[in-house]
């Protein structure tokens, strides 16, 4: 009898043990689990650049200012702000935040984060989104002052990015152990860091805004986006990131499973090398943007959730202008304007892609542009060597490459001016005027003056086509049937934003 | 003996050496990584403060004798990516490359062995015939196939094991016996050949012709004969399963060390490459040397001395 209890009791254990890992059911919602594709990085904010970082640390730490869901810029640890002259702004702060580790949150801890991440020793790779501020001030616990190298627009659209870390904290303990123990003011604490595996994130319960709907959040990394879809669809995770449509087509029966898509501030484009043959004839250029079909790329391919642009931004963007013409997909036009150019129009063009992009849409612009009568190669490489050759000036650059472009700052400034100005390694154009434009456009406060610079601009992207403008790109996340998400504009993750409907 | 053994480990010293200044040079080919670490709107001069900040402005020379200085002090370097030590990384990853590696051994050999000791002495059964197109089918179905089907089966379907990533022993299940099926393969092959070169010897066949049995031919006469060549691929596919094994580890989203170099190797986190690359050098330098001494533990007629 013993004998047989105690085998029972083996056979239970055994049981439990072996049953660890399976999914639970879900009660009463105790923890989220959210597959990103990598881990993050660091969960320092100011020492990487990467978005499976972003997604953590953005819930632990409170920024300057932030974006709601329909992108506008809203009051965080700053509660007002006002222009003092062109080059200085002050920010009134809140008084009631608290660091997890119990410390008060002042305008020090302001000063010193601006000033750590601008830091050239520091050597944050986000330094070139701050390095127009020169100097910041405490001017009383609550209030800051920051001063600028010349007027500066997008100065607000930065500093969404800007976390708030503790000076004494970061002080007292460095900055590699901060980055294994990160203390920010956020609606989630740091609980645990399970390398390669997961980071665990808790409650902050103690949060001065909207608590977050879950005592604990987990992030794994799952490199695999199939394993992410079969992961979200055992119940195994809550949130997955980075599915592309045809997976999110599978999740339209799934049972317990949806797709969450949104349009995002990304543009997609073809950028043209105009100081080379054939680009250096602007017919040529007009016809490689008849030769395009945006609509057949997003039906055929992207399942149809982007959206066509006429002009290199997208809505997202500050500096979007309604109403802009572009030339319109024409297979006979652009082969008539083909014909005109003659023997030239037939120099090979090397398309530089890399392996992160959708392969598809590359070869389909091959494809589209080979009809018209072009001579296209695709050159592939891997990411660094492609980012390497895409700055490299029109000297070194390809006469073709596509590209996904977001500045995280959803303004114009970190669009136009890199991927356009004649002082940017991205830019494979040359035109004063341009130029000109864009440099009035960083250098106006005046949003007025600014949307006029740019809708010159897009005007002249439209006639003169240095680039072709493609897409708004979508986001796409897979969600539990019971998880309420708004995905934003910019690819943005607060786990406060979410709810749980049983 | 010593001879041998100190002989071998000079070998092992250069062999290692030579592997790491070789991928020291070859990663640094085609550029570092700043280009990959800053946002898109970041300028050449901020690419160049980065660059000069991480120290890959410096000649490659420098750079090396740098790494060759920390090397002798025991310091892989840092993670430029990560900004920790490369030592946490490889060891956070360590048990669970360990982990797996066992568990694919496990099935590999538990397998291999006997379908390759079935298809050496019952090849004409109807079982061996059975059992070959098992071995075959294994082998020829990818892992990131084989893998996500499994997951598809055993856990979005029936829900019996856990899809993905770690926690208990029912996560291993799935990513050892993906895994495990390419190398049993292997395992079923070389059992097999080995078992039928050493039946078609005369010992083999004086055994027989005295009418012993096939168990005690099995285990008296022909297992240790038939291991020298089990212990060479052992040793071999060993070495392969520690070194990681990128595609089971992605699919399954297993820590190990193949799936945190692939990710290294694209970010161009040099010092994780090197870090991973100098432990696979030493462990397969390692177990060679273990198992030529094996060698002559089995079958004593192999002296080290001479064995160069």
């Amino acid at each position: 009898m013993i004998g047989k209890l105690r085998s029972v009791r083996l056979a239970l254990a055994a049981a439990a043990f072996i049953g660890l890992g399976l999914p639970q059911a879900h009660a009463a919602k105790d923890s989220l689990v959210v597959d990103l594709v990598n881990e993050p990085s660091s969960l320092d904010p100011q020492v990487q650049w990467n978005p499976d970082s972003y997604y953590v640390y953005r819930n632990i730490f409170d920024n300057l200012v932030t974006r709601d869901d329909k992108g506008a810029i809203v009051p965080q640890v700053a509660t007002s702000w006002r222009q003092i002259s062109d080059t200085e702004i002050e920010f009134d702060l809140r008084g009631d935040i608290v660091f997890h580790d119990g410390s008060k949150l002042t305008a020090d801890d302001v000063v010193f984060s601006v000033k750590r991440i601008t830091d050239r020793a520091f050597a944050s790779p986000q330094l070139g989104q701050f390095d127009k501020i020169v100097d910041a001030a405490a001017l009383s616990p609550t209030k800051v002052k920051l001063v600028t190298a010349g007027p500066y627009p997008a100065l607000l659209a930065q500093l969404v990015k800007l976390s708030i870390v503790p000076k004494a904290v970061v002080e007292a303990v460095g900055k590699d152990a901060f980055n294994l123990k990160p203390i920010g003011s956020g609606p989630y604490k740091f609980e645990a860091w399970q390398r390669g595996v997961q980071v665990t994130l808790t409650r902050n319960d103690a949060y001065w805004g909207t608590k977050g709907p879950f005592p604990s959040v987990v992030f794994r990394a799952v490199p695999d986006g199939a394993t992410r879809l079969a992961n979200l669809q055992a119940g195994s995770s809550d949130l997955i990131v980075t599915i592309d449509a045809d997976q999110a087509a599978q999740l339209k029966n799934a049972p317990r499973a949806k797709a969450l898509i949104g349009l995002t501030e990304r543009v997609a484009y073809l950028r043209l090398n105009t100081t080379k043959p054939p680009f250096d004839n602007p017919k040529a250029r007009l016809a490689a943007a008849h030769a395009i079909d945006k609509a057949g790329l997003i039906e055929g391919i992207l399942g149809g959730h982007d959206k066509p642009v006429p002009e290199l931004l997208t809505p997202a963007i500050f500096g979007w202008v309604d109403g802009i013409q572009a030339p319109a997909y024409d297979l006979a036009k652009a082969k008539a304007l083909l014909a005109e150019i003659g023997p030239a129009a037939k120099a090979e063009i090397d398309l530089a892609t890399a392996p992160v992009f959708d392969q598809r849409i590359v070869q389909a612009v091959q494809q589209m542009m080979t009809d018209a009568g072009f001579n296209v190669k695709i050159a592939m490489s891997d990411m660094a060597s492609y980012l390497r050759r895409a700055q490299a000036g029109p000297e070194a650059t390809s006469l073709l490459s596509f590209g996904r472009w977001s500045c995280a700052c959803q303004d114009a400034d970190g669009v136009l001016f890199p991927l356009l100005h004649k002082s940017s390694g991205w830019s494979a154009y040359r035109n004063p005027k341009v130029d000109t434009l864009l440099e009035e456009a960083r250098a106006t406060l005046d949003a007025n003056k600014r949307l006029a610079a740019y809708k010159q601009v897009h005007e002249i992207v439209a006639t003169d086509v240095p680039v072709v403008p493609l897409y708004q790109a979508v986001v796409i996340y897979g969600a539990a049937k019971n998880l309420e998400f708004t995905p934003t504009p910019n690819e943005s993750m607060f786990i406060n934003r979410m709810s749980w409907k049983d | 003996m010593p001879g041998f053994l100190l002989r071998r480990l000079g070998q092992a010293g250069v062999t290692i050496l030579g592997v790491v200044t070789l991928i020291f040079f070859v990663q640094r080919l085609t550029g570092d990584p700043t280009y990959l670490l800053v946002p898109e709107t970041a300028t050449q001069a901020d690419i160049d403060a980065l660059r000069t900040a991480l120290g890959f402005d410096r000649p490659l020379f420098v750079q090396y004798l740098d790494f060759l200085a920390e090397l002798l002090r025991f310091d892989l370097g840092q993670s430029v990516v990560q900004r920790v030590p490369v030592t946490t990384i490889i060891a956070s990853r360590m048990p669970y490359t360990l982990m797996l590696a066992a568990g694919a051994l496990v099935v590999a050999c538990g397998i291999g062995i006997p379908i390759g000791v079935l298809l050496a002495l019952y090849r004409e059964t109807l079982l061996a015939k059975f059992a070959a197109g098992l071995v075959l089918s294994a082998q020829s179905m990818p892992t990131f196939w084989s893998g996500i089907l499994m997951i598809l089966v055993f856990s979005v379907l029936l829900g019996w094991l856990p899809p993905s990533s770690t926690g208990g022993f029912s996560n291993l299940i799935m990513p050892s016996v993906a895994l495990g099926l390419l190398s049993m393969a292997t395992f079923a092959r070389i059992t097999r050949a080995a078992l039928l070169d050493e039946l078609s010897k005369d010992y083999a066949r004086t055994a027989r012709s005295r009418g012993v049995g096939t168990g005690r031919m099995l285990f008296r006469h022909l297992a240790r004969n038939a291991s020298i060549p089990l212990i060479t691929v052992a040793a071999l596919e060993i070495s392969n399963l520690l070194a990681g094994a990128v595609i089971v580890e992605t699919v399954f989203a297993w820590p190990g060390l193949g799936q945190v170099t692939v990710q290294a190797i694209l970010a161009r986190d040099f010092m994780i490459v090197q870090g991973v690359v100098l432990l696979g050098a030493f462990v397969t330098v390692f177990l060679n040397l273990l198992s030529d001494i094996l060698y002559s533990v089995v079958d004593p007629r192999i002296v080290l001395e001479k064995a160069r």
